[in-house]
């Protein structure tokens, strides 16, 4: 349970969770990851993202109804809850909110191999200078009771599917896609939107 | 904070002068009327407004409300050379002006020279000690440099002066619920209510903050809170109707195998119940099974 893991998130998934925090820079967001364990047991394929909160994230109400709503339809397809994104209001603060451990402590009672992923913004911000492959996000993983961040010498290791999807991703922040991304905070203002962001890749 | 009617004027206003339609001074207007923190957008237009010499003069002396608006935009988008132009500009107009040494402060903060930004300030509210922006600023640079507990100390020292001010009420609850610090976002909620209590996002707010809090006792309060909610905005509000349904599921669970009368048997949830399944029926047919298992899951029938 606590053996190193590697973590590959799928292009879609890691670029929903960027384009979120993007769309609401001076508030801090969340998200939660959906995918499964490999077959054999020794990775966790994040297969999509579901981004949740740009306002009042620590409020327990509209957290639980999505919960619902995202366990049940994804559950429907052999997919379950298997980490959870944050991305903190400050540009260069990396700390590990209150809120993300608790509700990661959450989400390991059920899948114990569970990431918590954190947006790196300086290396968001560098992006467009180098051809970084690797993820903008940092990972942590529960070890016994304590979240730890995983180095790039351990073999806890997030990958992304597709290596081409930074370049996907600053295509996308260059027109502007964050602006068609929707959350759960915008489909309990208006539940006509869609928090799947099923037409999003379209 | 703004009605729907006033956010949807403002994004058809927005789509308009995106795509060429014109209107980019109403819109600033608009932007700057209900105070929205539309960064991106405001530089944009109101560069392109500022730099045409014949749009600018037919601004008339609203130019320099015009300049002031765009710096405070440029300082949010790290355009700090614009800003300081434009501040420059101002200065120029309007020397020894305090609202444009405001500015100077300002620009000072954006480039994150703090303890020059907290001179300026300081030696500004020597000269006034009531100007509310200043007091304000120093809770946002507190809040900058990542000294929450420093922000939350000058809020509240601000709102012993100021307890009209309900943005900043607003704003502290909002910091103490970022921290899980319930107890005391309730306190600021229902100061809130208490001065306007026809509100109802304070209503849902509060419901909120006392549902996270948990208990029984506070359960029923939320409950309470909730239904205001649904009264004051006709059964509209999504979250009021979901979070009545969350309420009567956590206290049934905590009341399992308790007498009846402990037990919660007014018909509020399912009445909640009907009025979501309607509403997801209309706007969001295709998530209606999600609703169904949803209110299936926390025991409401319909």
């Amino acid at each position: 349970m606590t053996g190193d893991s590697r973590y590959e998130i799928h292009q879609d998934a890691y670029i929903k969770l960027v384009l979120h925090s993007l769309k609401h820079r001076s508030s801090a967001v969340n998200g939660v990851l959906i995918g499964r364990s490999s077959a054999d047991g020794a990775a966790v394929e994040i297969v999509d993202s579901v981004p949740l909160f740009h306002s009042q994230i620590g409020l327990l109400p509209p957290l639980e109804i999505a919960l619902i709503m995202i366990e049940e339809y994804y559950g429907e397809k052999g997919l379950s809850v298997v980490g959870y994104f944050h991305a903190n209001e400050r540009y260069d603060d990396l700390e590990l909110a209150g809120v993300a451990k608790n509700i990661g402590d959450h989400i390991t009672r059920y899948f114990p191999e569970a990431a918590l992923l954190l947006l790196d913004n300086k290396k968001l911000g560098d992006l467009p200078k180098g051809k970084d492959r690797s993820p903008v996000l940092q990972l942590y993983t529960k070890d016994a009771s304590t979240w730890k961040l995983a180095g790039s010498k351990g073999s806890n290791q997030l990958t992304i599917k597709e290596p081409s999807a930074n370049t996907v991703l600053l295509d996308y922040i260059s027109s502007e896609k964050w602006n068609d991304i929707v959350d759960f905070d915008d489909h309990l203002d208006d539940i006509s939107k869609d928090w799947l962001n099923t037409e999003l890749f379209a | 904070m703004v009605s729907k009617t006033e956010e949807e004027q403002v994004n058809r206003l927005e789509n308009q002068v995106d795509n060429g339609g014109g209107g980019a001074w109403e819109y600033l207007c608009l932007v700057r009327k209900l105070k929205l923190r539309r960064s991106d957008k405001v530089l944009k237009y109101g560069f392109s407004i500022l730099n045409d010499s014949k749009k600018r003069s037919a601004l008339g002396p609203e130019e320099w409300t015009l300049y002031e608006q765009v710096a405070i935009a440029a300082m949010d988008c790290q355009r700090l050379d614009l800003a300081k132009e434009y501040i420059k500009n101002l200065q120029r107009k309007f020397p020894g002006s305090k609202r444009v040494g405001r500015l100077e402060a300002m620009l000072l903060e954006a480039k994150g020279s703090w303890s020059e930004a907290e001179k300026a300030y300081s030696s500004l509210l020597e000269e006034n000690q009531f100007d509310q922006v200043i007091h304000k600023r120093r809770v946002a640079m507190a809040k900058a440099q990542g000294n929450i507990s420093g922000a939350i100390e000058w809020l509240n020292k601000y709102l012993e002066t100021f307890m009209a001010d309900h943005d900043a009420w607003r704003e502290l609850a909002e910091i103490y619920v970022s921290l899980q610090m319930y107890k005391q976002a309730a306190f600021c909620y229902e100061e809130l209510i208490l001065s306007q209590p026809t509100i109802p996002l304070y209503h849902l707010a509060y419901a909120d903050v006392l549902y996270t809090l948990g208990g029984l006792e506070n359960l029923h309060a939320a409950k309470k809170y909730y239904a205001a909610t649904i009264d004051l905005t006709g059964g509209k509000n999504t979250r009021a109707l979901f979070g009545v349904c969350l309420c009567a599921s956590a206290i049934g669970q905590l009341t399992k195998g308790r007498n009846k009368e402990d037990k919660d048997g007014s018909e509020l949830p399912s009445l909640s119940a009907v009025a979501l399944d309607k509403v997801y029926k209309k706007q969001s047919p295709t998530k209606i099974s999600l609703l169904s298992s949803t209110l299936k899951n926390l025991k409401i029938s319909l």
